[in-house]
């Protein structure tokens, strides 16, 4: 048997398209119903956006029945004195008495029985899930005018956290569902669109075109997706047309106006003087003056404008439906030449062929194209004392500070050289689902499935600094770069499914074999002194300086999966799920690779036990329990087998260039699975007739064997090297409250949604060393401490400053006397940051026995106590107001901004600097010690500790104001059967953050802690990759106009 | 035809369940083939080896050519103390109450980090190299780096571990995370001393590519080796070694006796090696690579080569950049000039020439070195080469370089000061008296002097602001087409002087000294001390100037030589070059020499000495061990704190 599986998945699939082409279209036209000659029923069904169509009328007690039109209108033959039953998915069935002129106005299902939840190879509606899955819909989550799903998503669903990695547009947001539980593998959570793993990313996808999202949150509902889901899983739906339904075209689109949300508080020229003057490092430069002012900021910010327009058709065929749309982003930044363009295509189509046999295809590409030379360091250096002019008004190259060379930049410089001054970053992203269904003509509910997904992701990232560019010397040459790089998966997935009821009895059984693999490849160059700057990065062969191919980069995985579900419902009253998932990955080490793991969930709906009947005030009772095993194989690929570091070397000047190597990573031919066992409790209520509902959850998960880069001392004389230690924990709770608080009075409606979280993870072991107690010893190296998170600060802790009054005279064993802070801080000086130290630094008699030093270090936890998002509409008639915000309690952020590793807080007057509360002898109880003393490196001692900050804060993320144009004749005659008009402000205001209140800017985290900042924090990278406020782009407040209409 | 279909359909449902489940035996998905990266194995063969001794020689760079590196080996001796803009690095390492030296800072790091990475990667090739059929001169190279890089530390840190996790001297493929140090004698008598034999015997003459080792690099480390190990085993200054043990006193004669031998052995057959005719030639930049240097961590103007693949544009500091030079540069650019019409300028701007570069200011040599009994008092300037070829004294204009059209500017005296000439020099001590110090140039506080165009100030009045810069360090680039050079800000593309061959000569004396042959020491350093008295070129006057004082020096030697001495002529041989910690520590003289300097402040006039004391216990003789070290370490707190060296503890 030496069949591949690629090959034999492919086969697979051939056989399957081969079977289609043999297949003829069958009629599927059912005989109409017999109509008995006696009354016409008119009327007209709507709901509150407008009318439906394609409602459900039927005559009651009869198959006679008919669906709504276009326009929401139906005609029925009745006979006289008949009910009619309107029904209509996602809506409450009314049963009116027949007439002519009815006009019903539909009600949303309160009670959200019949809402389906997507949960992975198959549909669940939401009464029957047993596992912990949340779900949000298109329209909620395009409340909010976002470029990436993962922006609008946040703060909307308990437990899944999405953090804001960088401000720059187009960029990426961190998600973590429940918490990290790795400590090197990836935490990140699969995401599924339409059916098949999704290799790009989430920017890759236009939000507008999400029907809806669901997140698989606990293992017994990812345990199916296997090691893939082990961090949660984001199932995306697009827009698909409705079967049978006349063509709807829709368009959508805003116009953004973004303005600086705060500018980074830098100090302004007399404020400067004032400080250098104090600090006594520096004196002014030539280009230097007291009396000059420049806000370097002002000149350089611009008013950003952004706009998305999205148009699709969608309807259905007979037997299919159908849905295409394209998109254009345009998105400008407030940092001029920055932006980031996107144009998107989509579409899909689902037919049934015959009675037995249903294809499709689902396919969503884009073209995307990030641009922008960010030079923030150098516009919040910049002395506030030096103009950008000269003396006859022209601008200047550069300006001389006392110890740097300063390019001058403004949003006049950086326009001017935009042609030959580029970063930029252009990509094509296609992902590709075929699937074909067959279902089993014999026995009923059996059917076999199989998907195919085809995906490719490249990237070109070129950039060009032409000739005495950002340089102090004009005729600096000029150099350019590209690295262009691809990705292309493929997976196959075979599926046989029993779906079948037995009167009470509800059973569903997957079992399925999947392969995928994924390969990358990256190639790239680099060169200097290229003849002509208009050549940019596109003629680096025609360079005649130092050339270089670099960044050259190849990796392939794969995954074999076999997995088998059973979903078992009683009555609706008892729920049983049982899952057995097997995996092996290409990237653990040989006799390591296959993993199996079970899942099993049950539920139980308790409103529909007979004790339950009289407790009329509850719509829905369910308690869920489940457990599952997940695993985790999230190492980079080759992890196993150690690795070699290059160093390059010359011998001689221009001879006998050679590569050098030395063994850098050690193999691990015992390298398996990390796994995770997580128990999940759900309760899920519905009361006052839908009016109040929610859920609550408790989950605790276990990591086993986590995967860790482990770093080694040098005396190994290797740097580290990837195994199985420890383990990890993360409980935590979630809490989702929806009410209706006013429900259609006088026409005003007010719905109110609450979500609260709280995760606390734990390293609860490590393999090695025990301490004197017997405790793990505290691995220092890699900063993993056990009984804390996996994340933490470890580091001084920020204590005040020195002052006169924490310094005591004391005397020394051999009677000399001396003071506790010449002890404690030598060669310190008053106004310099006090940190904590330990007790027994002081002996009986209060004298220090040593200085401070690294056994003075703190592990400090990071956890925020409470994560939460609200949101509420109010409506009034056609206008409606919405509020969606996000919260946070306690927690630690990090600013680049204040630490010492930004360069913004230098405290020295060498640039410019933040605008702090600095200690003088006239202002002792200031926050930030003195300028010019004692210093680590080019920063104040202890500098670091000055970049924590409380990370709590409440954002009101966007308010939104928007009008319905319905029931207006002039407009339906347009043929317009929905038309919707919004302002929405974005950013609006930021309150309770301590973060906020010291510097006014934005305390969402911008930056990873290796970027924007001018010296990488290299504890919050790598193993421990963190989000930080840094000089990215600032954040901005947004004014948004938009415009939905539907034909 | 319904039917035929749904029989097609069921044929085609049963062949992809029979092809679903032959997929159970398919697993090439999961087989790995890296194709961008190289796996250890390749480490087996022969490219591989030579790629490892290729990194063997790279290494060189992350310690030689670094700003902190050089900091640990010169602040806080008798020829460096921190300047104006130093950083805690500087401070620390001053240990004169400005800082501490614990176990977190840089000068702890020192080569801890690089060098058993590199012992390592010399393991594997000594154990992998026969079998993959390397022969036995390429193989000493591999003898000779371990060796080098046990001396660095041995030196340095005391007693350090010779097994890395599978046992001594072996090639490390465990992932043990423990460590034990074995002691200064053992690293010596294990390693050091049979590595460098094994090294001498089987290498070549003559190097195998420009600047790889040979016999005689082997004998100046073998030598130096014995020499730093004889006063190990002598300890008349009673330092404390760790870890513990016993060394045995009567045994340094037999070591200095080697070490003069084999200095001697090189001297009288020095193979491609040789004398320069006189000290600027040594450390012209046009000369690098000349006969005299024997090893050093090479660089040039390529950047993934001749860089380690860190650009030229901007450095920022780290290795493998090469970017020593700007710690003992001070910055100059800051003078401040009148043109014709008035206007300030910036007459000395950034330019990437040898005595100029970038200008960091964290390290300043001590005043007392160049006033009366300092190595470089007025009696040595007026006849010893090395003064003018070891520092940047005048300071030449160069505002036409960067577009500015000014004729010239107004220097001293009124004077007119045209581009390429001398705005500002140091002048000697004995000519302070004559000096008006105007505070001319409106900012530096410069003096003027009679029969002098640019301005002045005494060495006396050293700061740590203003100071002689080290330009035999300096940068040196063919790239500047006339201009300043866009490239100012980069490291340096020259290489870095390791070993020079008159070493040898010194080491032979100082061997003398100790065996009590003061002839052959007097022999020696006058070798050295004749050629200084030669000069060609005066590099602060940048022009040709032909001298010989060579008797006079002659004339000077002290007719007994003492160590003292030895330490002099060392400083003037190798100043500023990262020499100097080490020859106080082995002559155990820190303490004496070092603990009290002099120096004017930090403020841009200041021109008043100041006198400081540095706290130089015995036991930082040895430098801590780093904390990433004992962080790394999976070992019980006691453990850790046993292995940091005593001085350090908490």
């Amino acid at each position: 048997m030496s069949f591949n599986a690629k090959k034999t998945a492919l086969c697979v699939g051939l056989c399957f398209l081969g079977m289609i082409g043999t297949q003829q279209a069958m009629a599927a036209t059912e005989a109409v119903a017999s109509v008995q000659q006696a009354k016409q029923a008119t009327g007209n069904v709507s709901d509150s956006q407008g009318p439906l169509i394609g409602a459900t009328i039927t005559e009651k007690g009869t198959s006679n029945g008919t669906v709504t039109d276009f326009d929401g209108n139906f005609t029925l033959n009745v006979k006289p004195g008949a009910t009619l039953v309107v029904s209509y998915v996602g809506y409450e069935t009314q049963e009116v008495k027949a007439g002519t002129g009815l006009r019903v106005i539909m009600k949303e299902d309160g009670h959200l029985v019949n809402e389906v939840v997507v949960i992975g190879y198959g549909t669940q509606r939401r009464e029957a899930v047993t596992g912990s899955v949340a779900n949000i819909g298109g329209e909620k989550l395009n409340q909010i005018a976002a470029s990436n799903a993962a922006q609008a998503l946040q703060g909307r669903v308990a437990g899944v956290l999405m953090t804001q990695t960088s401000s720059k547009p187009g960029a990426e947001m961190q998600i973590r569902i429940r918490g990290q539980r790795s400590l090197s593998a990836s935490n990140d959570p699969l995401i599924v669109l339409d059916g098949i793993p999704f290799m790009g990313q989430l920017s890759d996808i236009n939000p507008t075109d999400i029907k809806s999202m669901d997140i698989l949150k606990d293992a017994s509902a990812t345990a199916i997706y296997g090691s893939r889901g082990a961090n949660g899983v984001i199932i995306i739906t697009t827009y698909k047309g409705d079967q049978g339904a006349p063509a709807k075209v829709s368009y959508n689109g805003y116009v953004s106006f973004k303005k600086v949300f705060h500018k980074y508080p830098m100090m302004d020229g007399p404020t400067f003087t004032k400080f250098r003057q104090y600090a006594g490092k520096y004196q002014n430069s030539l280009d230097e003056s007291d009396d000059t002012n420049t806000d370097w900021q002002d000149l350089y910010y611009q008013t950003g404008v952004s706009h998305n327009h999205d148009v699709s058709v969608a309807g259905g065929t007979n037997g299919g439906s159908y849905s295409f749309g394209a998109g254009y982003y345009h998105d400008e930044s407030v940092v001029p030449t920055e932006g980031y363009d996107r144009v998107s295509v989509r579409g899909n189509f689902d037919q049934k062929v015959g009675e037995y046999l249903r294809f499709g295809l689902s396919t969503n590409n884009s073209y995307r194209k990030n641009q922008g030379v960010n030079n923030m360091y150098n516009v919040l250096s910049t002395t506030p004392l030096a103009s950008p002019y000269d003396e006859n008004g022209n601008l200047k190259r550069y300006n001389t500070l006392p110890a740097d060379d300063q390019v001058v930049v403004t949003k006049e410089t950086v326009e001017r050289d935009k042609e030959v001054w580029l970063s930029e970053n252009k990509g094509i992203g296609s992902y590709n689902t075929l699937f074909g269904e067959l279902k089993c003509p014999w026995v009923e509910g059996l059917s076999y499935r199989i998907n195919i997904g085809l995906n490719f992701r490249s990237s070109k990232q070129g950039g060009f600094t032409g000739t005495g560019i950002n340089n102090k010397d004009a005729n600096a040459v000029n150099s350019g770069s590209i690295y262009e790089n691809q990705t292309r998966n493929w997976a196959v997935e075979n599926l046989l499914t029993y779906d079948r009821a037995f009167g009470k009895h509800n059973i569903n059984i997957v079992g399925m074999y999947s392969a995928e693999q994924t390969t990358y490849e990256q190639t790239g160059a680099s060169a200097q002194d290229i003849p002509a700057d208009y050549f940019q990065y596109y003629a680096l062969d025609k360079a005649t300086g130092q050339a270089n191919l670099t960044g050259y980069n190849y990796w392939q995985s794969g995954l074999i999966s076999w997995m088998g579900r059973a979903m078992y419902s009683y009555d609706n009253k008892y729920m049983l799920s049982l899952a057995l998932r097997s995996d092996a990955s290409s990237r653990l080490a040989k006799g390591h690779q296959w993993h199996t793991y079970p899942a099993v969930s049950a539920g139980w709906n308790i409103r529909r036990e007979n004790f339950m009947e009289d407790l009329d005030w509850i719509d829905n009772l369910k308690l869920r329990v489940g457990f599952g095993e997940t695993s985790n194989q999230s190492i980079n690929p080759y992890s196993t087998l150690g690795g070699l570091a290059i160093r390059n070397y010359n011998f001689g000047n221009g001879t006998n260039y050679k590569a050098g190597y030395y063994v850098n990573t050690l193999p691990n031919p015992e390298l398996g699975w990390e796994y995770s066992k997580t128990w999940n409790f759900g309760l899920d209520f519905s009361l006052f007739s839908g009016r109040l509902s929610g859920s609550f959850e408790y989950y605790i998960q276990k990591t086993n064997d986590i995967l860790l880069d482990v770093s080694l001392p040098s005396t190994s004389g290797v740097d580290s090297y990837t195994g199985n230690i420890g383990n990890t924990e993360n409980k935590g709770w979630e809490l989702t409250l929806n009410g209706i608080i006013i429900d259609n009075k006088n026409g005003w409606n007010w719905e109110a949604g609450i979500n609260l979280y709280q995760n606390r993870n734990k390293l609860t072991k490590l393999t090695g060393a025990l301490d004197e107690d017997g405790k793990p010893a505290p691995d220092k190296a890699n900063r993993w401490f056990v009984g804390y998170p996996i994340d933490v600060i470890y580091d001084y802790e920020y204590d005040g400053l020195w002052n006169e009054s924490d310094v005591y005279e004391v005397t020394l064993p051999d009677g000399t006397k001396t003071t506790n802070f010449a002890i404690l801080e030598p060669g310190g000086n008053l106004g310099m940051i006090k940190v904590k130290y330990n007790d027994d630094v002081l002996d009986a008699n209060g004298v220090p026995t040593r200085q401070i030093g690294d056994d003075d270090r703190r592990v400090m936890s990071m956890e925020p106590d409470l994560i939460g998002g609200f949101n509420s509409t109010v409506g009034y008639k056609n206008l409606d107001l919405t509020i969606i915000g996000a919260f946070q309690i306690g927690g630690k952020l990090i600013s680049a901004i204040h630490s010492a590793n930004g360069y913004l807080n230098m405290l020295t007057g060498r640039r410019n600097n933040i605008d702090v509360d600095y200690w003088t002898e006239d202002n002792t109880d200031a926050k930030y010690p003195r300028p010019g003393g004692i210093q680590s490196g080019d920063n104040p001692k202890y500098g670091t500790t000055l970049g924590y900050f409380d990370a709590g804060y409440l954002k009101v993320r966007a308010i939104t104001l928007g009008y319905n144009f319905d029931g207006i004749k002039a407009i339906k005659d347009f043929g317009i059967s929905r038309l919707r008009l919004y302002a929405t402000i974005q950013n609006p205001f930021v309150l309770f953050s301590p973060f906020n209140n010291e510097s006014g800017l934005d305390p969402e985290t911008n930056s990873w802690a290796t970027e924007n900042t001018a010296v990488s924090f290299s504890e919050y990278a790598g193993k421990h990759r963190m989000p930080i406020v840094g000089y990215n782009t600032p954040s901005t407040r947004n004014f948004i106009f938009g415009l939905n209409v539907t034909f | 035809m319904k039917t035929k279909n749904i029989k097609y359909i069921i044929a085609a449902g049963l062949v992809c369940c029979g092809l679903t489940t032959t997929m159970t035996s398919c697993n090439d998905v999961l087989d790995e083939q890296p194709r961008s990266q190289f796996d250890p194995t390749f480490f087996n063969t022969k490219a591989g080896i030579e790629g490892g001794l290729t990194s063997l020689y790279a290494h060189l760079r992350y310690f030689y050519g670094n700003g902190y590196w050089l900091n640990a080996c010169e602040t806080g001796t008798d020829e460096y103390t921190y300047a104006q803009s130093a950083d805690g690095n500087f401070k620390d390492a001053d240990l004169s109450g400005v800082g501490s030296m614990t176990p977190s800072n840089s000068i702890a790091g020192g080569c801890w980090g690089t060098a058993f990475a590199n012992i390592n990667t010399a393991n594997g090739i000594i154990e992998n190299g026969a079998a993959a059929g390397i022969d036995a001169a390429l193989l000493a190279e591999a003898y000779f780096f371990r060796a080098f890089d046990y001396f660095l530390l041995v030196q340095y840190y005391g007693g350090v571990p010779l097994d890395l996790g599978a046992g001594e001297l072996k090639f490390n493929t465990s992932t043990v995370r423990t460590s034990v140090r074995n002691t200064v004698a053992e690293v010596y008598e294990k390693c050091i001393f049979p590595d460098l034999e094994k090294a001498l015997a089987d290498l070549p003459e003559n190097p195998r590519l420009t600047g790889t080792v040979t016999k005689n690099v082997a004998r100046l480390y073998l030598s130096k080796a014995y020499l730093t190990y004889a006063w190990w085993l002598e300890n008349p200054g009673g330092i404390p070694t760790y870890p513990e043990c016993s060394r045995n006193s009567s045994e340094a004669q037999n070591y200095f006796q080697k070490a003069l031998q084999t200095a001697q052995a090189a001297i009288s057959n020095p193979g491609p090696y040789a004398l320069q005719p006189t000290f600027y030639d040594v450390n012209v930049a046009t000369n690098d690579r000349n006969s005299e240097i024997m090893l050093y961590a090479d660089h040039d103007e390529d950047e993934k080569f001749g860089n380690g693949g860190v650009g030229y544009g901007w450095g920022s500091g780290g290795s493998p950049e090469n970017f020593a030079y700007w710690m003992e540069t001070w910055n100059y650019t800051e003078m401040i000039a009148k043109d014709p019409s008035g206007n300030n300028i910036n007459p000395v701007q950034r330019e990437a020439v040898q005595g100029l570069g970038r200008p960091w200011t964290r390290m300043a040599p001590v005043a007392d070195a160049f006033m009366d009994g300092g190595v470089w008092e007025d009696a040595v300037k007026a006849i010893d080469s090395r003064y003018d070829a070891t520092f940047t004294l005048s300071y030449f204009t160069n505002w036409d370089k960067s577009g500015g059209a000014a004729a010239y500017v107004v220097g001293a005296n009124g004077s007119q000061i045209k581009p390429g000439e001398s705005y500002f020099s140091w002048v000697p001590q004995s000519e302070d008296s004559q000096i008006n110090y105007t505070g001319a140039d409106g900012k530096l506080g410069f003096g003027e002097m009679p029969g002098h165009d640019d301005f002045v100030v005494a060495v006396n009045h050293i700061s740590r602001k203003k100071y002689p810069c080290n330009w035999k360090i300096g940068i040196y680039r063919t790239d500047n087409a006339g201009g300043l050079g866009s490239k100012v800000n980069g490291g340096s593309p020259r290489p870095w002087n390791i070993a020079k061959f008159s070493e040898f000569y010194l080491i032979a004396a100082e061997a003398a000294v100790k065996l009590g042959n003061n002839a052959e020491a007097v022999k020696m350093v006058n070798v050295l001390r004749a050629r200084a008295g030669k000069q060609t070129y005066c590099v602060n006057a940048r022009a040709p100037f032909v001298a010989d004082h060579s008797a006079e020096m002659l004339a000077a030697t002290p007719a007994t030589i003492t160590i003292d001495f030895i330490l002099d002529e060392r400083s003037r041989e190798f100043w500023g070059e990262g020499y100097r910690w080490f020859d106080l520590v082995r002559t155990q003289k820190w303490a004496e020499r070092a603990t009290t300097y002099h120096i004017a402040g930090s403020g841009y006039t200041d021109k008043d000495l100041e006198k400081f004391t540095r706290d130089i216990p015995k036991g930082y003789y040895l430098r801590p061990i780093p904390q990433g070290q004992l962080d790394g370490m999976m070992m019980s707190t006691e453990e850790k704190a046993a292995y940091q060296n005593p001085a350090y503890r908490n």
